[in-house]
Order: C-alpha cells, then structure tokens, then sequence
C-alpha cells in the first residue's frame, strides 16, 4: 500500500528526516536555527555580564587586595585550563568539520575528546577549588582565610568562585549537551546535508572556551 | 538572508564528497589563540602600571574574536547573526562602562568598604573588665583606596 511505502522512504537520510516544512528551503531552516542559537548565546553574554559587572565595582573599589589576592590563585593551573579549553574548541571544530564530511567515526571521536577536555578542566578546578577550601579561602561569609583578611580579599574570592562556579556549571551543561549529540552522531542523525544540532552545540561549546578567555586574565593575570 | 551555506569551498577540500572549508583555517586560529595565550601570561608578568589591565583586556579581545569569527563561524553566517552578537557585546560594554562611570565618580564615603575597627580612644573601657573577643579574622580600617 502507498502508506507502507512513504512510511519507508524518509527515516534514514537526515537532510530529508529532520527537515521541517514551515521553511521554504533547507538552508532557511539551517539559516534560523543558527539565528535562534546566536540569540541564545547573547543571552548567555548578558548572564555572566552581569557578575563582570559586580566584578569591576569591587575591583575599582579594592584594587590592592584585588592584586594581593590574584597571586594566591594557582596561575600555572589557569594557564593549563585555558589552553585544554582552546584545544577542546579546536577539536569540537574538528568533529563539525567531519560530520560535514561525512566521516562519522571521526566526528563522534573529536567530540569525545572535547567531552574529555570539559572533563580534565572541571577536574583541574576541583584540586583549585578543594585547596582554597584548606587554607579557608571561600566565598562570602565562608572566608577565613589568615594569610589575606581583608574584605577586599573575601570580595574577590567570593566574585571568583561566582564566576568559576557559574563557569564550570555551563561546562558541565556543554559535556552533557556534546554527549548526546556524539550518540546521534554515532547513529547516524548527521551527514554532510545536516549537522545543525551538532553546529549548535558546537557553538555552546566555543562560548564557554569564549568566557574563559576573559575570566582568565581577569582573576588569574591581576 | 545571506543565501551561501558553508557548502561553498573555501580552500582545497580534504577528500570529503562535498566541497567544505578547509581545516587548516582552524588550526592557523588554534596557534594563533596559544600564541595569544603566551602573550598574555608574558605580559602579565612585567609591570606596566595600568596599561596591564588594558593589554590583558585587548589579547582576551583578540582572541574572543577569533573564536567568534571562525570556531564559530560567524563569517559565514548571516548578517542577522553578527548583528545579534554585536548588539550584545554593545549592550554588554555600555552596562560595564555605566557602571564603572558611577562608581569611580562616587564620593568617598558613599563607596561600600571594610568593616572598620575603630580607634582605641573611641573605645568605652569593658565593664567587666574581660578581654573583647577578637574577630575570626584581623579586619583592617580601609579608606576604599582609588
């Protein structure tokens, strides 16, 4: 019966399998997508603008303990961050590349090793965070930490683990979101004609490495 | 709408089916991120007053663009994509100068600061005599310093 047939034809291909009628063409709809996720990106800038912001008032406000307080952070560890960030947004580049190559195995390994490179900066974070915790340098009214007790110190502290938190929570969020999309890739939903949900994250993934390139300088390089 | 998708060929093809952009445009922004990346550290350590923070802010710049531009393909996208960027780095900028604008113009005493400890001889004598109980931490009389 025709209904058998047409039910067949269009489950394996994914240009044909996720393209949505509303849009005249696929590369409206490929063109929108990209539009929606640029806004979402936008969006993400505004959030953390906001503890940029809270974070240039103190820093204007206590600048010698904002100094004083910068070189107690371990600045060898934020330089090994950063560049397992920049090389994780180099593979995740990769993975799209491949998937729009149409090499599949290569794209779910590329996006594997940018899930392990989210991993290995959460981890680097976690010896970070768990030796500040010794020596008592925690956030707001956590702060006890004998060798800077001065509230400009607790500010930049607290303002440190605000945005690292914040950070490493989106990191996370990125891995998860990469996770699924290295399963659809393993089944087979990309191919060189669509690969948008793999762009997209992919995009996620580049704006954590973007906010990092900030935080960096601006807790680590005082 | 921009119409090209990134199906146009930007340099040779690596083998695939179809024409996609070469890959060594991302190894290139890669080298140029690390070399960045050095940079910033090298400056960071030499003492320059307060051209630092303005160094350190115009290579974390540079380098947001290159990831902008091409890990995430801003290039090719359209142009609805760049003005949403941009509009959100320009309302980003305007909040952060805004701001910065009000509180290096404040009035000393309006700027929040440390808690104070005060002078010895404002201090009433104990009336039982026993030592005050010192805070956890040494908490420092701090003029907020410009």
């Amino acid at each position: 019966m025709s209904s058998v047939a047409h039910a067949k034809t269009p489950s394996t291909d994914p240009a044909v399998r996720f393209r949505v009628h509303h849009f005249d063409s696929a590369v409206k709809q490929q063109n929108a997508a990209r539009l929606g996720m640029w806004l979402f990106l936008g969006t993400e800038v505004l959030l953390f603008a906001g503890l940029f912001c809270a974070y240039v008032i103190y820093r204007s406000i206590f600048p010698q303990e904002w100094k004083a307080a910068s070189h107690h952070l371990n600045t060898q560890l934020g330089i090994v961050n950063t560049v397992v960030l920049i090389t994780s947004s180099l593979t995740m580049a990769m993975a799209i590349h491949y998937a729009h190559s149409n090499r599949r195995i290569a794209s779910v390994l590329a996006t594997l090793i940018t899930i392990g490179g989210g991993a290995a900066f959460l981890v680097i974070h976690g010896f970070e965070y768990y030796h500040e915790y010794t020596v008592g340098a925690l956030p707001g009214g956590f702060y006890n930490y004998p060798a800077l007790p001065y509230t400009g110190a607790r500010m930049f502290y607290t303002l440190y683990f605000l945005m690292t938190g914040l950070h490493s929570a989106h990191v996370f969020i990125g891995m998860a979101i990469l996770a699924v999309l290295a399963v659809r890739t393993y089944v087979g939903h990309f191919n060189h004609a669509y690969y948008t949900p793999l762009e997209l994250g992919g995009m996620y993934w580049h704006l954590v490495d973007l906010i990092w390139i900030f935080l960096f300088p601006l807790l680590y390089l005082v | 709408m921009a119409q090209h998708t990134s199906e146009h060929s930007h340099g040779a093809g690596d083998g695939g089916h179809h024409e996609t952009p070469s890959t060594s445009r991302y190894l290139i922004v890669f080298v140029l991120l690390l070399i960045f990346t050095v940079l910033t550290y090298v400056t960071a350590k030499m003492d320059l007053g307060r051209a630092n923070l303005i160094i350190a802010l115009a290579i974390a710049t540079t380098k947001a663009t290159l990831v902008v531009l091409f890990f995430m393909h801003l290039v090719d996208h359209g142009t609805a994509c760049r003005l949403v960027f941009g509009v959100s780095t320009l309302f980003l900028v305007v909040l952060i100068l805004g701001v910065l604008a009000d509180v290096k113009t404040r009035f000393p005493a309006a700027l929040p600061h440390g808690e104070t400890v005060r002078p010895e001889h404002m201090m009433r004598p104990h009336h039982s005599e026993a030592p005050v109980k010192r805070p956890a931490f040494r908490v420092v009389s701090v003029e907020p310093t410009r």
